[in-house]
């Protein structure tokens, strides 16, 4: 039961990273960013190359991680936001435009990286490894906890303290209201673009250890996220997190009892009994943003 | 002296809909005007389209001796053109504390938010009880005493408040108007529309009375004072 628990932290840190990216950008700037597993993708390469061009030390892997998933956001922003922003059907026309970037991200990726899955290094081996009630912690699920709580601690604490914080927060609640106090909604769309790209960045560079680093690898995650988000109610930060622990430990406890191959069937049944009982998500305020 | 805003010819509308037919409004520095008329006749049209938050307008729009037809509406909110509209537009799941603060998102008004803030508890007490209170979850007039005091906020050149007593008791809505007409607004002019005349006559300057999206008439605020 302990390795559960533990596991579940890992996860649930690790999706709260991507998660909060996804959720931040459908409530913010209204649409969904299918592109996300890019960044990841993006991300674990630029990390792994980092790792074996310049230095294995964590700092540069995760600088490179973070860099590389921001850069992906950069794109998105400029391919995606900026030419269809006011346009009509302006959600579907994301839908199909960041689906198309993700397909021609991982090709790009597979092009320049190739096909054979690469072992990554690991980052966090300077960490001891500690035992809680006889159950291990390796250096890299300490090392990846530790991070993910620092990042998505600053987040909020940037969404919440900060002047483009409110700004970001005030444009989920009321589009024309914000445009009335002076919030840029381009400007807005960059930073929630970039940070939810460099927060997937650091999700990749923590998984890496634990998954190979492929072209493909982005899709899992962003699977995951997309759950996660969808559970918290997009756009709430609180609902995010409280929704990544509870995917992670389904996740931990089908993997550990029922088998890894269920693992997608029960965050199914999880997700539809979820949103049969709230259908908004944990704290959703979707009808309020969208109406 | 330059004024505070300039509209010269405006026409606008929404799609098909034309609302504004070829208005002119001077309204100088430090001015209070009030814009009356009947529901529908343009008033709410005419501070919209000045913000630039109408389908299509043409004519032109100064403020300050500069043309703002071109200015996107995030802007003039920065520069100092603030709308306070109908309807709130307020964010309803966020503190009033950080709708308050949202007014003041221009780096200038940033800096001096708590200065702005305690300025606007002075006006309406009521929201100093309030400050932490989801905005969402407040009653009817207090959500329009933060309305008006997000747009309070920002040091403005001019203030454009559409309907202020919209949906409230008499008692209140008279409250709220003889608040906004009596306010120290530094240099910034006010603009303020009222379906019911007698609510703004004798606390203002001017009253401008729109019909059928024109210009109808424009009398001295205070009937009293008209020179005969």
């Amino acid at each position: 039961m302990i390795d559960v628990l533990i596991t579940t932290v890992f996860l649930a840190a690790v999706y709260s990273l991507v998660a909060l990216g996804l959720s931040l950008t459908w409530a913010g700037l209204g649409f969904l960013n299918l592109a996300q597993g890019v960044s990841y993708s993006a991300a674990a390469v630029g990390a792994y190359e980092a790792s074996v061009h310049i230095a294995g030390n964590a700092l540069v892997v995760l600088a490179a991680g973070i860099v590389s998933g921001a850069l992906v956001g950069l794109v998105i922003f400029f391919l995606v936001f900026l030419p269809l922003d006011g346009k009509p059907n302006f959600d579907l026309r994301t839908l199909i435009a960041t689906l198309a970037i993700a397909l021609a991200g991982e090709n790009l990726i597979l092009d320049k990286f190739g096909p054979q899955p690469q072992a990554f290094p690991e980052i966090f081996g300077w960490l001891p490894t500690i035992s809680i009630a006889g159950t291990n912690v390796t250096s890299d699920q300490l090392g990846a906890v530790l991070s993910a709580i620092v990042l998505v601690t600053a987040f909020v604490l940037l969404l919440g303290g900060s002047r483009i914080g409110l700004g970001v927060r005030a444009l989920t609640q009321n589009v024309e209201g914000a445009r009335l106090v002076g919030i840029d909604r381009r400007t807005a769309a960059i930073a929630i673009l970039v940070v939810s790209g460099a927060l997937v960045g650091v999700a990749a560079v923590l998984l890496g250890p634990v998954y190979f680093v492929s072209y493909d690898n982005g899709l899992q995650p962003m699977i995951k996220g997309l759950t996660v988000a969808m559970l918290g109610g997009l756009g709430s930060v609180r609902g995010t997190v409280v929704a990544a622990v509870i995917v992670a430990f389904v996740e931990a406890m089908t993997a550990t009892y029922l088998g890894a191959d269920l693992v997608l069937v029960s965050l199914f049944l999880l997700i539809a009994i979820v949103l049969l009982l709230r259908p908004r998500g944990i704290s959703g305020i979707l009808e309020t943003t969208r109406a | 002296m330059s004024s505070a805003l300039s509209v010269r010819g405006l026409s606008a509308g929404y799609g098909p809909l034309q609302v504004l037919d070829g208005i002119d409004l001077d309204v100088a520095e430090r001015e209070r005007v009030g814009l009356v008329g009947l529901n529908g006749h343009g008033k709410s049209t005419l501070m919209r389209a000045v913000v630039g938050l109408v389908d299509w307008r043409t004519g032109a729009i100064d403020s300050g001796g500069r043309t703002i037809m071109k200015t996107p509406t995030h802007r003039l909110a920065r520069e100092g053109i603030v709308l306070i509209p109908q309807g709130d537009s307020l964010f309803p799941g966020l503190s009033v504390r950080d709708n308050l603060d949202a007014g003041a998102f221009a780096p200038a008004n940033w800096r001096k938010r708590a200065e702005s803030r305690e300025r606007v508890v002075q006006i309406f007490p009521r929201l100093g009880e309030r400050m932490k209170q989801i905005v969402g979850t407040l009653s009817g007039g207090e959500r329009r005493m933060c309305s008006i005091g997000r747009g309070l906020m920002a040091e403005a050149h001019i203030y454009l408040v559409d309907e202020p007593s919209l949906g409230l008791a008499p008692g209140l809505a008279e409250t709220i108007v003889r608040t906004l007409c009596g306010l120290d607004l530094g240099g910034g002019a006010l603009v303020l529309a009222e379906q019911n005349r007698t609510l703004v006559e004798g606390r203002i300057d001017r009253i401008v009375r729109i019909h059928a999206g024109k210009v109808a008439s424009i009398e001295p605020g205070t009937p009293a004072q008209e020179p005969a």
